[in-house]
């Protein structure tokens, strides 16, 4: 009896121990992933030149019709009426409205991808094709999709489409290929408003740390719960 | 004994089963299948972020520009246009020389100030924006819009 316990212990002070020492062979998988990144856009500084959508387009060489990342124009009437628009997703800017009917408030809010900490996109992919990286940006690897569709049905923004040319889902990438170079992003870096601003969430140097602690801000469609790493500052009720 | 026998055959052809799962499963899944990323959102390819970090940045920035415009990005850190960058306006980065300068954009039309510039309600009322050309010079005659254009007064490097 007194042997067995002897045993028994030993064999879980080993295993314990194998886990410690090698926990990628044990566990398969090495690290979490952590939100390190944060999007800030600021809707009271758009002028919706949509600078931002073209840079997009040609960085990321997005096909017709795509957006990766695109501005919304709202006007809200009088007797509360909501007009929505945004023409070639506002790359080539807007038309003044004319006409007798003045808004009565009006403002732009840019959109993109807002790499959730709980995504559900991500959550419906059944070949493991989008995921979460290791430092919090919603990735799709092109070669494993099989372009079933749910992760664009699944995305409550519209973030998501069907790349025409590579024939698999596509999104914003918060231009993972140069923020991991130590660039920003090309939507950031052509703002002549500065109403984009991305950044680590930790970094008291950089653009988003002292906005993430200090500013009042939103996010979209909270109700969701997909915890999205993008806010906004000045965010009307009426966005959706 | 011999009245286990079928029993032995199924958990026989049970284990086959298994390892002929385990040995297609070996080449249908990529090696680097799950190595980084938490198992509930990011159990991915590995060689993907890799792969996708090697994607060449296009957009260069100011200081790629000012290593040969010099003067043009002194220029523009000196008025009103100091937070517009070359590649807003002038395009994505594109490598030229003397001959092949037409490869990047330049526009000087009117249309290429009002992208920004047009009056629209849904712009913030402190950003400099005009109705027309008319209007903001004072309601000239329709002659005088053909004549002028934004460029006859402002300078696009330095507006003001």
């Amino acid at each position: 009896m007194n042997q067995d316990r002897r045993k028994f212990i030993k064999t879980v002070f080993h295993s314990g121990l194998a886990i410690t020492l090698f926990p990628s062979g044990v566990l398969a998988s090495e690290g979490g992933t952590a939100n390190l990144y944060a999007f800030i856009v600021d809707t009271e500084k758009c002028i919706g030149c949509g600078k931002c959508v073209d840079a997009c387009k040609q960085e990321n060489n997005v096909p017709d019709n795509c957006y990766r990342t695109w501005v919304e124009r709202y006007r809200i009437m009088a007797d509360g009426r909501v007009a929505v628009d945004s023409p070639y997703g506002g790359a080539k800017g807007f038309d003044p409205v004319s006409g007798d009917e003045k808004p009565v408030k009006a403002f732009f809010v840019p959109k993109l991808c807002n790499h959730c900490k709980d995504p559900n996109c991500v959550q419906v992919c059944p070949v493991g094709a989008t995921y979460v990286s290791k430092d919090g940006f919603v990735l799709v690897d092109e070669k494993q999709c099989v372009a079933c569709g749910y992760c664009i049905q699944a995305c409550p923004y519209g973030a998501r489409y069907l790349n025409p040319v590579t024939r698999v889902a596509d999104k914003c990438t918060w231009c993972f290929h140069r923020v991991q170079k130590g660039l920003e992003t090309a939507c950031v870096s052509v703002c002549p408003m500065k109403a984009r601003m991305f950044g680590k969430v930790d970094d008291p140097a950089g653009p988003v740390y002292k906005i993430l602690k200090e500013k009042r801000l939103q996010i979209l469609k909270p109700e969701t719960g997909n915890n999205p790493m993008a806010f906004y500052i000045g965010l009307d009720k009426e966005v959706r | 004994m011999k009245h286990y026998n079928h029993i032995i055959r199924f958990v026989t052809i049970l284990i086959l089963v298994g390892i002929g799962f385990l040995l297609v499963r070996s080449f249908i899944v990529p090696d680097s299948f799950g190595v980084y990323g938490s198992y509930t959102y990011g159990y991915h390819r590995g060689d993907s972020d890799r792969e996708q970090e090697a994607w060449p940045p296009l957009y260069k920035g100011e200081k790629r520009c000012g290593i040969c415009h010099e003067a043009q990005a002194s220029d523009i850190m000196s008025g009103a246009h100091k937070s517009v960058t070359c590649e807003a306006c002038h395009g994505v980065f594109k490598a030229h020389n003397a001959e092949t300068a037409s490869l990047v954009k330049k526009d000087l039309s009117n249309a290429a100030c009002l992208i920004c510039h047009q009056q629209m309600a849904a712009r913030p009322e402190t950003f400099p924006q005009i109705v027309s050309l008319r209007v903001h010079m004072g309601e000239q005659d329709e002659a005088f819009e053909e004549q002028m254009t934004c460029g006859s007064c402002h300078i696009a490097h330095i507006p003001l």
